[in-house]
Parts: C-alpha cells; structure tokens; sequence
C-alpha cells in the first residue's frame, strides 16, 4: 500500500473488474486516452490473472483514503539501463475530477518510482487539447520537453502529443526525499 | 526494389549475415543506436530466417544497396499504427566507408517516399541521441523536424545523455520533395 496524502496506491483486485469495465468504456473518461474500442470485462486494461507488480510492469488501483475506488495508475515501458517509465493515470470517478485526487496519486507513484524502483526519470505523453491534464502535470514537477506533431488520431483529426518528463533530483526538490516515513509530503 | 538516387531499397536476405553480424558487434557504428548487447551469429541468422514478411505490421524492413550492388546497411519502418498513420524510422550504415557521402539521407529519403507513397502514412518518426549530431543533420536535410528533447533519457558510455525527438509528416515532405505522395 503506497499512502498519498488524499488517496492510497494498491494492487488491484478480481473485484475492481466492474468498474474498471465501466470507466473505460465512458467517452468522457477516455477521450483523451488513446482507448478506441470498446472494450470488454476483464480484457488487457484489467487482467485480472496479471502478473502481480514488479520491474516490468506496474499497475496500481487508485482509493481515496475512505476506500473509495476511483482510478488506477501505471508504469509502462520500464527501462533497467536508462532507469525510465513511462506514466500513465486514469480518474474514472468523474466526481474525483479537479480535486487534487489525480495530483496525489501520481505524486505517490513518482515516490514510488524515485524511491523504492530507483528510477532516474519519469515520462508521459497527453494529448495537446487535455489541458487540465497538462496543469495536473505541471503541479507534480513535469516539464513539458517534446511535441509529436499529429501522432494521435481521434475524433476526426490528428492532435499532437506532448511529452512530459521528471528526474528525480527535480522531484526531490519539489517534493523532498523520495523515500519518507509515512509517505506523505511534508 | 525502391530505387533511390544513390540507393536502392531491398528485402533483406540471408547472404547479408556476415555483414550484418559484424555491424550490429561494431561499437563504433552500434553506439549510435540502442543496441547495448554484444549479439551472436546464431541469434542474428534467427533474425533473419524468422522475420516474418515485410507489410504494414510487421514493419517494412529492408537492406541498402549503393546502385553498384555493394551492401552498406539497413533501414526500416516499424510499429506502424494504422489508426495515426504513423511509424518509427530506423537507420544504420554498417559500412563506415560509405558514412557522410550522402547514402544514408538518400536511404532515408528513399523510405520515407515509400512511407507516405505507398503505406499511406501521415507521420514517420525517431528518435536520436543528443551526441549524434551528424545523424540530427542528415535526418533535418530529409525533411525531419525537432520536436523536442527527452531530457536524460538514455544511458551510455557512462552517463545519462538527452534524446532529441524528430518527426516528419506528408504534406510538408511532398512540399520538400516537390512530388505529391
């Protein structure tokens, strides 16, 4: 369990299923996430018989500290010689948007990443349009470093796609040491 | 066969082993690329027997030939995306004697043509690191544009270095090549 200061990190369960299958199936949560077909229950977004979290791949469901599920975070295209992953979130609980549940939960990975997996830096790419994204980035110490001139098709057209990155010593900075006690930010 | 101006295009095929094997060991031309790990022959020959004809997802992967049949390197497309139109380049000139004469601008020229032209792609695109500055120079002449730069995003020789992101899209290749695609 990674403790956040709104939201707590843990591995995912046969249970979380449903509303996973419901969440990316939502037009509204997925419409700047490059999910195009509908997909079914317990498909590649939830193996629910996954291997369990390590080096290569990290999947995490997001809780409010009330036990609330409403999301899940991952490290992607995890890189042992350049010590990178790529970041990837979704907030499927639409009432949990613009609250600072997003922020946490990618702070507590980046902790995560910094201090337990010993990673050197961290990446995303966003869609150009998903502004609120952009900002909720920004805040956690993202640095916007590339624009891939229309790479993604959607909704008719092609949108650039920015990609965002972190190193640990900016996220130290920001955020203090990595590794805390108790894992919330002072 | 893609014929470009110094080169030609070709399917890759077993006779290019011993080349190849010797290119992807050479650290002087492997630097350049993300290959870290010495390869053997028999991993190599594998490569090429398996490698599944070349289309739209498997990659197009082809050897470059100069126009007098001499075998100098290789260059492909892969993880082409249909939705975007999209793929990565990669190139590699084995054969030192042939680096900075033009064949691997005339390589990349070549594929790209073939990206647009015949695998109706939108945007083709790479990635190369921050000290390959004679490879950021031929791929801005092909029509490649700087899009960025992954801070520390690859580590060699010892430390960690950036990686410039590079892309090239259809209208403004056809506009540079005087051609539509």
């Amino acid at each position: 369990m990674l403790e956040g200061r709104l939201v707590r990190l843990r591995a995912t369960e046969p249970a979380d299923r449903e509303r996973v299958h419901s969440w990316v199936n939502d037009p509204e949560v997925t419409r700047y996430l490059t999910m195009r077909y509908p997909s079914t229950e317990g498909d590649w977004v939830w193996p629910v018989d996954g291997p369990p979290p390590g080096f290569t791949f990290v999947r995490l469901a997001i809780e409010t500290k009330e036990g609330g599920h409403i999301g899940a975070v991952n490290l992607h295209e995890i890189n042992a010689e350049d010590s990178t992953a790529g970041l990837g979130i979704i907030i499927g609980a639409k009432e949990h948007w613009d609250r600072g549940y997003g922020a946490d939960a990618v702070v507590t990975l980046l902790r995560f990443a910094f201090g337990e997996m010993n990673l050197h830096r961290v990446w995303l790419t966003v869609l150009d349009e998903h502004e609120r994204g952009i900002a909720c980035y920004r805040a956690c110490g993202f640095r916007e470093e590339a624009r891939r001139r229309q790479d993604v098709y959607r909704h008719g057209r092609y949108y650039d796609f920015v990609v965002m990155g972190i190193l640990r010593d900016e996220f130290e900075t920001l955020h203090g040491a990595a590794y805390a006690e108790g894992g919330s930010d002072a | 066969m893609l014929e470009g101006k110094l080169v030609r295009l070709r399917a890759v095929e077993m006779e290019d082993l011993e080349r190849d094997f010797a290119w992807v060991n050479d650290r002087e031309v492997t630097r350049f690329l993300s290959m870290r790990y010495p390869i053997s022959r028999v991993q190599e020959e594998r490569w090429i027997r398996d490698r599944p004809p070349n289309d739209f997802s498997n990659g197009a992967f082809f050897a470059i030939e100069t126009k007098d049949g001499v075998h100098i390197g290789n260059t492909n497309l892969m993880q082409a995306n249909p939705e975007d139109r999209k793929a990565a380049l990669g190139i590699m000139i084995g054969d030192k004697e042939y680096w900075s004469n033009g064949y691997g601008s005339d390589a990349t020229v070549t594929l790209l043509r073939f990206g647009f032209g015949e695998m109706n792609l939108n945007r083709i695109w790479l990635h190369v690191f921050e000290f390959n500055e004679r490879a950021q120079a031929c791929y801005k002449k092909c029509g490649f544009v700087e899009e960025g730069r992954l801070r520390q995003h690859y580590y060699g020789m010892g430390r960690y270095w950036d990686v410039i992101v590079m892309g090239a899209l259809r209208d403004e290749f056809a506009k540079l090549q005087g051609i539509t695609t």
